[in-house]
């Protein structure tokens, strides 16, 4: 640590605006993490929904309804077909309408349709699933969201590859400005590496000051940009609160695990944090690594 | 012991520094490389520490070929090595005792191992009661002194000094030189000066350079301009 302070006394500048350069791009790295993953939590939240709603005719019998859907499940094709009977949509309504009696008064369990809630395994069945039960006798209405979801994709992979480009842009950058800050302050330190070398110092001795220096700073820069950001966040949240209002939870699914990223929690909290700090130290670290290889030579 | 086999140096240019050179330097010895400005003699010494290859030739360092294009052990040469410079080498913004630890600290040895070190390396040049001073706070017979020490620290058996009195006075110069005869018969130390009282008053083995050759090498020999 001691090191580290003299090296900041020696060029108070070049310290600074490595750390201030740092402190941005781990910032808006943050912000990325952030709206990725709560992106992916939201179209994995969607895609959860009732992709289908088949609404039946009113004198469609149980036994006809109970037919099709375990054709549906027999198809191969849904995750989940959940039945709604007409005094479960009348409970819905009630429920939904609690605060308006008139609504209420007008209307009764008989002239609510039942429907089927479809999930299909992919949105692609979703044409499929919806022709079919256009077919079937005793079928109103087949409501899907294919547009919805179609759209919701398209969306996610536009900011995927903008943020992905962003990403390395904001990577390449940030390795720019850190390699030539580090370059000034190893020329900085010139006659010491030229003394270190004639003394038998190796490569590796001579760098590791700088890179003790990349990752503390980038340890620093991570923190602080993290702090910054939550502290931003818990401002914004009153807003964001009520964009998410009715959402319980928004989870991104992976082959081994499942990660919450919505209500905010501890674990997503800590894998944005890791996520920033190994981007710093990687960053710092690359810099500093060209900076001094160019110099040794 | 150092053995130089033939061992010629010309440089990018075609300018030729060192030429046929052969000489053999025991262990322990103390040895003057004495010679006009451009005879060679800081090649000579470059070429000792790995600074510099030879164009053709063979150097030996203990029975090692350092000349070679694949000797991979250059660090662990040089830390064999003490150098002493003419321009001092020493870290402004570093303490005299950080000075002398430097190159202790290269070896990685522990801490307590590096204050002894130091503390009999600063007491071999008579500084033991300067360790925390600066050295904006010495005198140029200082400085000096804080490289001997820095050169003699450790292990190092092997003092090489490249014109070690060529920007200090006749006072301090032979202050500096005292301390040298000290470490006579302790380590092998290669002095090149251009100094002839030094030389002369000494009484060591000299071995004379010119245009890249060697003119003369004596057991006990003086030097005259």
């Amino acid at each position: 640590m001691s090191r580290l302070l003299k090296s900041i006394r020696r060029a108070p500048y070049q310290s600074f605006a490595a750390f201030l350069m740092l402190f941005m791009s781990l910032l808006m790295a943050t912000a990325l993490l952030f709206s990725i993953g709560s992106l992916y939590g939201l179209l994995g939240y969607v895609e959860t929904r009732p992709q289908v709603t088949v609404y039946f005719q009113s004198n469609a019998s149980e036994s006809e309804i109970g037919k099709i859907r375990q054709e549906l499940i027999d198809s191969g094709k849904t995750l989940s077909v959940k039945y709604v009977s007409q005094t479960d949509a009348f409970k819905t309504y009630k429920e939904l309408n609690k605060d308006n009696p008139l609504l209420l008064e007008m209307v009764t369990a008989d002239i609510l349709p039942a429907s089927l809630e479809i999930n299909a395994k992919k949105p692609v069945y979703l044409p499929q699933i919806a022709e079919f039960l256009q077919k079937k006798a005793g079928v109103n209405e087949v409501v899907f969201q294919k547009i919805i979801i179609d759209r919701l994709v398209q969306l996610t992979a536009l900011i995927k590859t903008i943020s992905l480009t962003f990403f390395i842009f904001l990577t390449i950058t940030t390795m720019i400005i850190l390699f030539t800050i580090t370059h000034f302050k190893v020329a900085l330190r010139k006659d010491e590496i030229e003394l270190l070398r004639l003394l038998g110092a190796s490569n590796n001795f001579i760098r590791w000051p700088f890179f003790q220096e990349s990752l503390i700073f980038a340890f620093f820069s991570a923190t602080s940009a993290f702090l910054f950001f939550i502290g931003l966040f818990f401002y914004f949240s009153p807003f964001i609160n009520g964009y998410l209002r009715g959402i319980d939870r928004l989870t991104i699914n992976f082959d081994w695990a499942q990660l919450t990223v919505w209500p905010i929690n501890t674990t997503w909290l800590a894998c944005i944090y890791f996520g920033i700090l190994l981007f710093g130290c990687f960053t710092y670290l690359t810099a500093s690594f060209f900076a001094t290889k160019k110099f040794i030579k | 012991m150092i053995h130089f086999d033939n061992v010629n140096k010309k440089f990018p240019f075609g300018n030729t520094a060192l030429k046929d050179i052969c000489l053999e330097i025991e262990n322990d010895e103390f040895v003057f490389v004495v010679g006009p400005s451009g005879a060679g003699k800081t090649t000579l010494l470059k070429l000792i520490t790995r600074e510099l290859l030879p164009s053709s030739g063979s150097i030996f360092i203990d029975d090692v070929d350092i000349s070679q294009k694949n000797f991979h052990q250059t660090n662990k040469l040089r830390q064999k090595i003490g150098m002493v410079f003419q321009d001092f080498k020493i870290l402004n913004e570093k303490t005299v005792f950080e000075n002398v630890a430097l190159a202790l600290t290269i070896s990685h040895l522990n801490t307590e191992s590096i204050k002894t070190a130091v503390h009999q390396a600063l007491q071999a040049v008579g500084l033991q009661n300067k360790d925390n001073f600066f050295p904006l706070q010495l005198s140029m017979g200082e400085l000096q002194r804080v490289a001997i020490a820095r050169a003699i620290s450790g292990e190092r058996k092997l003092i090489i000094a490249d014109e070690p009195t060529g920007n200090l006075d006749p006072k301090t110069t032979w202050e500096i030189m005292k301390i040298f005869k000290k470490l006579e018969g302790k380590k092998t130390i290669l002095i090149a000066t251009h100094n002839t009282d030094v030389v002369n008053s000494f009484k060591k083995r000299v071995i004379v350079i010119k245009d890249g050759r060697i003119l003369k090498d004596t057991r006990k020999g003086g030097y005259d301009l």
